[in-house]
């Protein structure tokens, strides 16, 4: 850039030597810019370097190059020696202290250039004016690059601590689980109290394996969508029944009403579970995602409901949960079937997507 | 009798496992507790099924599974895993894994797995029909033109039984067919799983000009 401004303005001052009452002086000025400019960009090369002092020379320097133009020049002169060269020390203000630094160093130009004229005309004002709106305008935009520049080390810093995070997390869940299986299994061998400390360890372990795959799929959701198969899981986690949860991997987006309501009527179900079969019961859950529908399956492993009986309970008026668990389905527009045998209860529950 | 490799980082639960395999009349021919240290010695081992633990600190249990599986096809490769990572799951079955088992199964559970891969049978989960339900579903969601294998009815429905937690026997009872067909179509649904896993491949080497241009293959 200075370079290119530089090049301007030898070429300029060569082509216009002829206006120079004093060419020897201003020789002198232009190889003294030419100089400046070599030394000016060694030393804004460094960062350590870009010091105020160094700045305030570098305004300094083509100040005093725009105010010698009167002397050197005649009177009534029509371009100062360094001309466009006075927005290299300008950009550096506004680079440097940003719309502040370069609306005074624009100023500084602008007066520099503007005093010692007799008269100003339509071009110099358009200068000047340029000059005044640039400087702070390059000022501000170098604000907000830097800002930018900072906001995304700092994304990325984040983003990188996260990533670490997680893997950690991986790793010491993984040992966690490992642990918690081990007593798990050495327990059931070794009966009796042990037994029991294993079984606590297994519900453990459960819940642990349920957290993380929650955490997995927790991100995903968005856009008044929520994860079906997280809150299942989550629920499934929190319900006294052991409960096994099977999803299709990764996430099933789904808006809110048809996620809490479906969570809550496959909750009815568990809670049913538990009131019929016991807490001893193990519950299956099953969510099958298709892009029009989604279907939850539940099961348990108890001794199924003698035939004739839910028709039965239909007939007398008491529908207790089965109702809750239908109607919930059917507010979404969607249906809940049962089918018992000896091999246990299952409710499907199908919801349209719309 | 099967000669068994178990593959763990973890020495408790690789002497854990190597105890109750042992127990139970197996015999445990080689262990390892890295991949590296795995793929060294399967092949002079040659076991029939391989133990082994998906997280390894150094190779993928995907990356293990099919080298091995490439070295000897005639092996069985039952995953035993702590955390069910869902995706490594599913990525190591579809490299041609023929069962998985979470660790918390019990010394029981963990034996019949072993017997009944040795045998040739797929092991699920729960976890794992559910997931094979939802990877079948995908294909089924993509392209008309996509040559991959679908489910039969038959297929989705049993599947779907083994992803309530149902034995083969339970379905076996309420479907009225025998316990082998049961077996049969689970088999039959990680075979496609397989297969259109090395469809997958074959298109993207394909469309990435991986395919070798007719070397005769």
């Amino acid at each position: 850039m200075r370079v290119v401004v530089t090049v301007n303005m030898v070429g300029l001052n060569a082509y216009r030597r002829d206006s120079f009452q004093q060419p020897d002086v201003a020789l002198a000025i232009v190889l003294v810019l030419v100089a400046w400019t070599a030394v000016a960009t060694w030393l804004y090369s460094d960062r350590g370097r870009r010091t105020t002092p160094l700045l305030v020379a570098d305004l300094a320097v083509a100040l005093a190059a725009v105010a010698a133009t009167p002397w050197v020049k005649s009177e009534g002169f029509d371009a100062t020696i360094p001309g466009f060269w006075v927005i290299g020390p300008l950009l550096a203000w506004a680079v440097h202290w940003h719309w502040r630094g370069g609306l005074v160093a624009a100023a500084l130009v602008a007066a520099a250039d503007l005093v010692p004229r007799t008269d100003v005309d339509q071009g110099n004002y358009g200068n000047v004016f340029l000059v005044l709106v640039g400087g702070p305008v390059v000022g501000y935009l170098c604000a907000s690059l830097q800002r930018m520049a900072r906001e995304r080390d700092a994304a990325e810093r984040a983003a990188a601590a996260a990533q670490e995070r997680t893997r950690l997390a991986r790793a010491v869940h993984d040992g966690v689980l490992q642990v918690l299986a081990l007593v798990q299994r050495r327990g059931a061998a070794a009966g009796g109290e042990w037994a029991e400390l294993g079984r606590l360890a297994g519900e453990q372990e459960r819940s642990l394996r349920s957290l993380i795959r929650q955490q997995d799929t927790v991100s995903a959701a968005a856009g008044g969508q929520v994860d079906l198969a997280g809150a299942l899981e989550a629920m499934a986690t929190a319900h006294p029944l052991r409960v096994e949860v099977a999803t299709p991997g990764g996430t099933v987006p789904v808006d809110e009403r048809v996620a809490s309501e479906t969570v809550a009527a496959v909750r009815a179900c568990l809670d049913n579970v538990l009131v019929h079969v016991g807490p001893a019961a193990t519950a299956w859950v099953l969510v099958q995602a298709a892009p029009d529908a989604i279907t939850v399956s539940v099961r348990d492993d108890g001794p199924g409901i003698a035939a004739g009986r839910l028709e039965e309970a239909e007939a007398q008026g008491r529908l207790g949960v089965a109702s809750s668990i239908r109607g919930r389905i059917a507010d979404l527009g969607g249906t809940a079937t049962v089918a018992t045998g000896t091999w246990g209860t299952e409710w499907e529950l199908t919801v349209p997507l719309a | 009798m099967v000669r068994v490799m178990v593959v763990d980082d973890h020495p408790m639960w690789r002497d854990a496992v190597e105890r109750d395999l042992q127990a139970a009349g197996h015999q445990v021919v080689a262990v390892a507790s890295n991949g590296r240290e795995a793929m060294a010695r399967f092949p002079a081992a040659a076991p029939q099924v391989v133990v082994l633990d998906l997280q390894l600190p150094d190779l993928s249990g995907v990356q293990i599974t099919s080298m091995m599986l490439e070295h000897d096809p005639t092996a069985r490769v039952l995953i035993l895993s702590a955390s069910g990572e869902q995706a490594d799951v599913l990525d190591a079955i579809k490299a041609g894994a023929t069962g998985y088992l979470v660790k918390s199964a019990s010394s029981a559970e963990l034996v019949e797995a072993v017997t009944r891969v040795a045998d040739g049978d797929a092991v699920f989960t729960p976890g794992l029909a559910g997931l094979v339900l939802g990877e079948f579903r995908r294909v089924a969601d993509g392209p008309g033109d996509d040559p991959r294998d679908q489910l039969t009815e038959r297929e989705t429905e049993i599947l779907r039984m083994v992803a309530t937690g149902m034995s083969y026997k339970q379905i076996a009872s309420r479907l009225v067919l025998s316990h082998r067909t049961v077996q049969n179509h689970v088999q039959n649904t990680l075979r496609k799983l397989q297969m259109n896993n090395r469809v997958q491949l074959t298109r993207w080497a394909i469309a990435h000009g991986l395919d070798g241009d007719g070397d005769g293959d």
